[in-house]
């Protein structure tokens, strides 16, 4: 039998004289970027380049707390999934779309996000911990953004949270705060989302690089990049409303209260192995927040049932 | 040539290098390959003035961070919701035992997958990127010895999970004859 590495060399998706990404001239793609880079001479970035750097900030989050080489015990506990009033009511969500729809197109679209989000840091080899964060990102008139992190957990205001180096820091601590130059990028999710429900759908297709339909798991995955880049008006809500009324699989549960305490029906969606809940203003239909939970035991990444993968809940 | 200049020339040499080296780490989602290649330049572009005499291991190394900024926040998350969803392919897949079925070295692909992740890079960088010690130091950010260990150690493990798994693809070998 052949060595190792030889069975690995064998083993190449992309070889180099394979049919994809073979030695040759630039193709057009790539001279437009080469000339891009060259004619700005200033620190301009690409397009995908500012969503990169907002994912950058949680992934230096998480490389800081899964190489920190502690053995870290969860110093603060896990948030607990929602809970669904018992005694609640559920709305259908095409019922909602059509509030949604008769809503006064007030407040308008605004470019930037305002998120809390408690995200796990799952490692390999030591116990997951939740790492509770404020996000907001604000653009200006000459087209820069700036982009503030906050540690911060608003159900334990004043009370130290994890935070980047899998340390205890003071409630409010700056994590990161950072501007960026004006970007010229005009496709999504960096161009401003419609409020037609088909060319939302088109467009969330398109925020997530994904071909074909999306499906029900994908959309809610789409939803989430969106309202991580812009904060929606009523009509883009109501557009976004009637294209989560239409997909499948979205089953409504009642009425819940959300971590910043704001009152909204519940709508999930089951995958194997996760459960998303998704959660929207029963008067206006916008969307406050998603949860991701664990249905099962993931031995190999130290959760449990029941364990809060991710959770987003997006202000004004 | 200015810093611009051997920037440029090192764009035009090693941009599909770079592009093959992304698209091996993505799993067949071709379609991103090009939008972290662009990330991988745009961040070379700025630190060009550190641009060594041999870019390629460098770009790799920066590739290697773009990659991980890339997918690990979001993609961490999405792996596992897709690896849960794909249960029944996965296993599916551990039942199917005609090699017909399998994309070919597939088992050595899981053999790698059952590795770190640091030693599935030092593996990687030597077996597709074809890199020495020297430029796998460079690629990997630390010393010729620190990267010499690393692939000797990795090499081992991987030879340990191939042993593993050699029952089923001995026999599949003996049935190609």
């Amino acid at each position: 039998m052949a060595d190792e590495l030889e069975l690995l060399r064998r083993a190449n998706p992309v070889p180099v004289d394979g049919p994809h990404f073979g030695d040759g001239p630039l193709d057009h793609h790539a001279e437009r970027q080469l000339n891009r880079l060259m004619g700005q001479r200033t620190s301009r970035r690409p397009r995908l380049a500012w969503g990169l750097a907002a994912t950058a900030v949680v992934a230096a989050i998480v490389s800081a707390l899964l190489f920190t080489g502690q053995t870290t015990a969860p110093a603060l506990a896990a948030p607990r999934p929602l809970v669904v009033r018992a005694d609640s009511t559920s709305v259908p969500l095409k019922t909602l779309a059509e509030r949604a729809q008769a809503v006064d197109g007030v407040p308008g679209l605004r470019r930037g996000t305002h998120v809390q989000s408690w995200s796990l840091g799952m490692s390999d080899d030591k116990p997951p911990i939740t790492l509770p964060e404020e996000r907001v990102v604000r653009w200006n008139a000459d087209g820069s953004h700036s982009e503030l992190v906050v540690a911060t957990d608003p159900r334990h205001p004043g009370r130290p949270v994890l935070s980047g180096d899998g340390e205890l820091v003071d409630d409010g601590q700056v994590l990161s705060r950072q501007t960026y130059p004006p970007s010229w990028s005009d496709a999504p999710p960096q161009s401003p989302p419609p409020s037609e429900p088909a060319r939302l759908r088109a467009y969330l297709r398109e925020a997530t690089y994904t071909r074909t339909e999306l499906n029900t798991g994908e959309l809610l995955d789409a939803v989430e990049v969106l309202l991580d880049h812009w904060t929606l008006g009523d009509r883009q809500s109501a557009a976004l409303a009637r294209v989560l009324a239409d997909a499948e699989g979205l089953r409504p549960v009642g009425q819940v209260t959300d971590r910043l305490g704001r009152r909204g029906q519940a709508y999930v969606y089951d995958r194997s192995g996760t459960r998303t809940m998704l959660i929207m203003d029963p008067a206006t239909g916008a969307v406050l927040g998603l949860e991701t939970t664990f249905t099962r035991a993931e031995s190999e990444y130290g959760v449990k049932a029941g364990d809060v993968m991710s959770y987003s809940a997006w202000m004004r | 040539m200015s810093n611009d200049e051997i920037f440029a020339a090192a764009y035009r040499e090693h941009y599909w290098a770079v592009s093959r080296y992304v698209a091996r780490r993505l799993d067949g989602r071709t379609d991103e390959v090009e939008e972290v290649v662009a990330e991988v330049f745009t961040v070379a572009w700025r630190r060009r003035a550190d641009l060594p005499a041999t870019p390629l291991p460098w770009l790799y190394g920066v590739a290697r961070n773009c990659l991980a900024n890339a997918v690990r926040g979001y993609g961490r998350r999405r792996r596992l919701v897709d690896r849960l969803g794909n249960d029944e392919t996965a296993r599916g897949r551990q039942i199917v035992d005609s090699p017909d079925a399998e994309t070919p070295g597939a088992w050595v692909h899981e053999a790698l997958a059952r590795l770190s992740a640091k030693d599935q890079e030092v593996l990687r960088l030597t077996a597709w990127e074809e890199l020495g010690v020297d430029d796998l130091a460079v690629a990997l950010g630390c010393g010729t010895r620190a990267a010499s260990m690393r692939l000797h150690r990795a090499r081992r493990r991987l030879r340990a999970e191939i042993d593993r798994i050699r029952p089923t693809t001995a026999s599949k070998e003996r049935s190609h004859g």
